[in-house]
């Protein structure tokens, strides 16, 4: 097979079963996954946007973290994980099959979704887990085209998929209904966390994940991405995040930054590279008197009782981080 | 230990049992299945049963004031046989449904109810 190149990754899977070949069909992009064939079939997929089989198993409480690792550890190897799991009693062999099959729908919608990724093909290379199931590629395809329309009938804006989670902080009506898992997504997001993030977090699939969140976009529960056209002789803009919840006044001067950091507040990043560390506070002239290790405080300050300190800057912190991000 | 594959044939042993699969109802796609489906279309059929699924848990329409009042399994009745849906209750994040579609002359819901039951609890329990 040739070294990676552009081709839509459903019909290479198909022409790899066709020819009832073992290996890893790895697909780039984002957030792109791997596909596991043995003979043509279907055994494994895996993707930075799917909660594997370990994150399914120890998010949910099902398997100690400790049970699991120790599993890798002994059966990694030898790709017998799941065998291991299954010999010492630690999961049925129901569970571990309904997990893996769960698992390899979810991460091959991600990895077969693009009609067109760079993509590889690695002869041979089999998957630690080991061989649980076998599935027919072609129910794999069929499964994740469907799985494609059913988010465009939902909300057409695949844009929901990768950005931050941000729900608005006014809903549109008076009365909201949200369903158990939407309320999961709605309560953990906060602004950062990306669709993938948050199926980690919570353990759940990351198909399902994106699909209730189209459903929250469609409610006009959630803040749409800022819509980003970068120029090609500027640098872009970078949008930074609103405050939210803490009132922080973005003027004041807490963190003396270097110059080119990011300012606060919307403005022109470079498109150079990044600055290495801004949060430090590289407080030039201003020398914090120290304390010498087991000294009293002077009389006067200890008099005047415990002092209030200012809050750390979290907004502006989170919002540098963000647009570092948005540079990379 | 009974897999997949394994609890499939035993829901074919159900009497009156037609066809079964085992649905994910948030996407109405079966992860595996045996027999004959309506209009042979096993696919069309657990796309069904998501929706049926879906409208059944996503209001809180059946809900009662017990603690833990789980939807545990829905049947409907079409000329064409019964059609059980049982929820499969596993620890990690999985949203399946074990569906059995059952002849009406010679199925029995009683029994068949029941043998879901078995079935759905043996698959994932130790």
């Amino acid at each position: 097979m040739k070294p990676s190149k552009t081709a839509a990754p459903g019909r290479l899977l198909t022409q790899v079963a066709g020819e009832g070949r073992t290996g890893a069909l790895v697909v780039g992009g984002h957030p792109g996954g791997t596909v596991y064939v043995i003979d043509g079939r279907v055994t494994q997929a895996e993707s930075p946007a799917a909660p594997g089989v370990g994150e399914l198993l120890t998010a949910s409480g099902r398997l100690a973290g400790r049970t699991w690792q120790a599993a890798l550890d002994a059966g990694t190897a030898q790709a017998r994980v799941g065998r291991f799991l299954l010999d010492q009693g630690h999961l049925t062999q129901g569970e571990l099959e309904l997990c893996v099959l769960g698992a390899i729908y979810d991460a091959a919608y991600f990895a077969l979704s693009p009609a067109s990724a760079p993509v590889d093909f690695l002869e041979d290379a089999t998957h630690w887990l080991g061989q649980i199931v076998a599935v027919d590629p072609a129910a794999v395809n069929r499964e994740t085209r469907r799985r494609t329309r059913l988010l465009e009938e939902i909300f057409p804006d695949p844009r929901i998929d990768a950005a931050p989670v941000a729900p608005v902080p006014r809903p549109p009506r008076e009365r909201i209904t949200v369903t158990a898992p939407q309320w999961e997504l709605l309560v953990h997001a906060d602004g950062q966390r990306t669709p993938a993030d948050l199926a980690q977090l919570l353990g759940r699939a990351g198909f399902a994940t994106i699909q209730e969140l189209r459903r929250l976009a469609a409610a006009g529960l959630l803040e749409l991405p800022e819509v980003r056209k970068p120029q090609k002789d500027q640098p872009d803009f970078v949008r930074l995040e609103r405050a939210r919840a803490t009132s922080v006044d973005v003027r004041r001067p807490v963190v003396a930054v270097p110059d080119d950091a990011v300012p606060a507040g919307t403005g022109t990043a470079r498109a150079g590279p990044a600055p290495a560390a801004p949060p430090a506070p590289a407080a030039a002239g201003h020398r914090l008197a120290r304390r010498k290790p087991g000294a009293k405080l002077p009389k006067d300050v200890a008099a005047a009782g415990p002092r209030e300190e200012p809050a750390p800057d979290d907004v502006l912190l989170k919002r540098i981080r963000t647009a570092l991000r948005a540079l990379r | 230990m009974p897999g997949v594959d394994n609890c499939l044939q035993e829901a074919m042993t159900i009497p009156g049992a037609v066809g079964a699969s085992i649905v994910d109802y948030t996407t109405g796609f079966p992860i595996a299945m045996t027999g004959a489906a309506p209009n042979s279309d096993h696919e069309a059929a657990a796309a069904g049963t998501a929706d049926v699924v879906q409208a059944a848990t996503s209001r809180s329409l059946l809900v009662s004031a017990v603690p833990h009042d789980l939807l545990e399994d829905l049947i409907i009745t079409t000329a064409g046989g019964y059609h059980l849906l049982r929820l499969v209750q596993t620890d990690f994040d999985s949203r399946l449904v074990l569906y059995v579609w059952l002849d009406r002359v010679h199925g029995n819901l009683a029994v068949a109810r029941r043998r879901m039951q078995t079935l759905a609890d043996e698959l994932v329990a130790t």
